[in-house]
């Protein structure tokens, strides 16, 4: 295993590829912690300060990593969390890569405005466990159709119903001429650590917390 | 053929291996004092039921005998150990006692939580003193130091040190459940949303307080939030630890975790958890549990502790002891 893991100094750093790569290598810039100019096609390189570790990941496996203390403490969305649901400690709302989690369907069956949902519906999405919630929570009978992309296609061509899907700007939907028929929930990026390397590191860890926090919040 | 889920079996070097931990920790409960007992794998439900509580019955793996008798495989040894202290040796309190078992959990395999396990540990019963707290937590430590994790450090805290916290910072009854179960998993993102908007006094308290770790200096800035005898109780039992760590030289191994409560409604007293840098999780935990006898009608306080097995077996694995 790496040595980075067991030296209370150094911080593994798990940082999610896409939409909130850029935001979150530079918040981490400003705490200090850069990421080599070409990185290539490394999974995990040393950032400048000789010390602490980062892993680019899947947005989805940043929870995974931080569970099980392959990484100490990563960067990712809230959408995410809901999604996987793993064990890890949320210490900051770091309020960029803004988006909402919603139940959008076309504009022309009217589900915006009212008009009732099939009595068995079919959900589209990326977010399976978090759909089920949302439908469960509602005694509403449906049924999930898991996708991996092009979600926003499936109502167009019968597939679904609905889709359950994450919206930032919207252009998205306005575009395939879906609409918001409710919103579950909005997320924003987070900064997670593992509950017993928030410990091991602890030094190293709020450091790097309050380095995050913009603006910074003062703890005695 | 397959096995099921979650289970294991051990071949010759394996065995070896776990036999050998088991002894060192044996041989470390026998010379403290405290005798093993051993008790069924399965227990009526309603046992479960009565020492652990609803959310138990997730986890157990259930069945009806022949009869119609709800049984449940044991997930842990601190219920049985009650119902048997309760049931046939209650008139020779006080009691050490000890095990290593095998339990049983019905929960997503995944590294260090296998459905079965083995699982070492201790009880001390009909003892409130801070000397038994001390007791159960060193001989933790001990144990740890014999099967050579050395290296293992210990985060103690007491539940009504939080509970007077909660109460200074003003913190409504009604919430406290809910503002306890966000700072002990470290969800400070939701308990800012929680407290900010009404609590704002009690919102930047327990920010602070989730964020602290420390020693005696950490205790003098908790006394003054702590009015309540109990909490008050609470900070003296600390500081007799800390100070019995540094009597036992073991001051670099303990740290105060003020939000560690390992679960709700269970422990009443002291707690602590032991972990590892190379382990994501925690090694051992325990602590004070002063209302399990009583619900097997036996009026006795108790502490104790337990240790997973398979835990330290990879921990030594990623140290590099074969």
């Amino acid at each position: 295993m790496s040595t980075s893991l067991t030296d209370p100094e150094r911080l593994v750093v798990a940082l999610p590829k896409g939409a909130l790569y850029p935001e979150a290598t530079a918040r981490l810039a400003e705490a200090g912690i850069v990421v080599p100019p070409e990185p290539g096609r490394r999974l995990n390189v040393l950032a400048q300060d000789g010390k602490t570790e980062l892993l680019f990941l899947r947005p989805t496996d940043v929870p995974t990593y931080v569970e099980f203390g392959a990484a100490d403490c990563g960067i990712v969305g809230k959408d995410v969390l809901w999604e996987t649901e793993r064990d890890v400690c949320e210490l900051a709302d770091l309020g960029f890569g803004a988006c909402r989690l919603v139940v959008a369907a076309r504009r022309v069956d009217r589900y915006h405005e009212g008009a009732p949902l099939p009595t068995f519906c079919r959900a589209a999405t990326k977010f399976v466990r978090t759909a089920e919630t949302y439908f469960a929570e509602r005694d509403l009978p449906v049924q999930i159709v898991p996708l991996h992309g092009s979600v926003e296609l499936a109502p167009l061509v019968g597939l679904a119903d609905v889709i359950v899907d994450l919206v930032a700007t919207g252009a998205t939907l306005r575009e395939h001429d879906l609409v918001i028929v409710h919103e579950i929930e909005a997320s924003t990026a987070r900064f997670v650590v593992n509950p017993v390397r928030f410990r091991s590191k602890y030094a190293a860890m709020t450091k790097l917390l309050q380095a995050l926090l913009r603006p910074p919040e003062v703890f005695s | 053929m397959k096995l099921p889920a979650g289970v294991r079996d051990w071949l010759p070097a394996e065995l070896t291996r776990k036999r050998a931990v088991e002894a060192s920790i044996r041989a470390v409960f026998a010379a403290s004092g405290y005798d093993e007992v051993e008790t069924p794998a399965t227990e009526r439900y309603e046992t479960l039921l009565t020492g652990l509580g609803e959310h138990v019955a997730a986890q157990t793996y259930r069945f009806d005998d022949r009869r119609g008798t709800q049984l449940a495989l044991r997930p842990e040894m601190t219920t049985s150990i009650a119902r048997l202290v309760s049931t046939r040796l209650r008139d020779d309190l006080p009691l050490r006692l000890s095990y290593v078992a095998r339990a049983f959990r019905f929960e997503e395999p995944q590294e260090g939580r296998m459905r079965e396990f083995t699982q070492a540990g201790l009880e001390y019963l009909g003892v409130a003193s801070a000397d038994a707290d001390a007791e159960a937590l060193f001989t933790a430590i001990t144990a740890l130091d014999a099967v050579g994790l050395s290296t293992m450090q210990i985060d103690i805290n007491h539940v009504a040190v939080l509970d007077g916290v909660l109460a200074s910072v003003g913190v409504p009854a009604g919430l406290s459940l809910e503002v306890k179960r966000l700072l002990s998993t470290r969800n400070l993102v939701e308990l800012q949303a929680l407290l900010e908007p009404r609590y704002p006094v009690a919102a930047r308290e327990l920010f602070a307080l989730a964020l602290a770790r420390g020693q005696g200096e950490l205790l003098g800035r908790l006394q003054p939030w702590c009015q309540s005898e109990s909490a008050q109780d609470g900070i003296k039992r600390l500081q007799f630890l800390l100070d019995e760590a540094q009597k036992r030289g073991l001051e670099h191994r303990i740290t105060v975790d003020p939000t560690l409560l390992r679960g709700l409604g269970y422990y009443t007293g002291m707690v602590f958890e032991g972990y590892v840098g190379e382990l994501g999780f925690p090694l051992c935990g325990g602590g004070r549990y002063d209302d399990l006898l009583p619900r097997f009608g036996l009026e006795a306080p108790a502490v104790g502790w337990s240790v997973g097995i398979e835990r330290i077996l990879l921990a030594l694995e990623r140290q590099g002891v074969r």
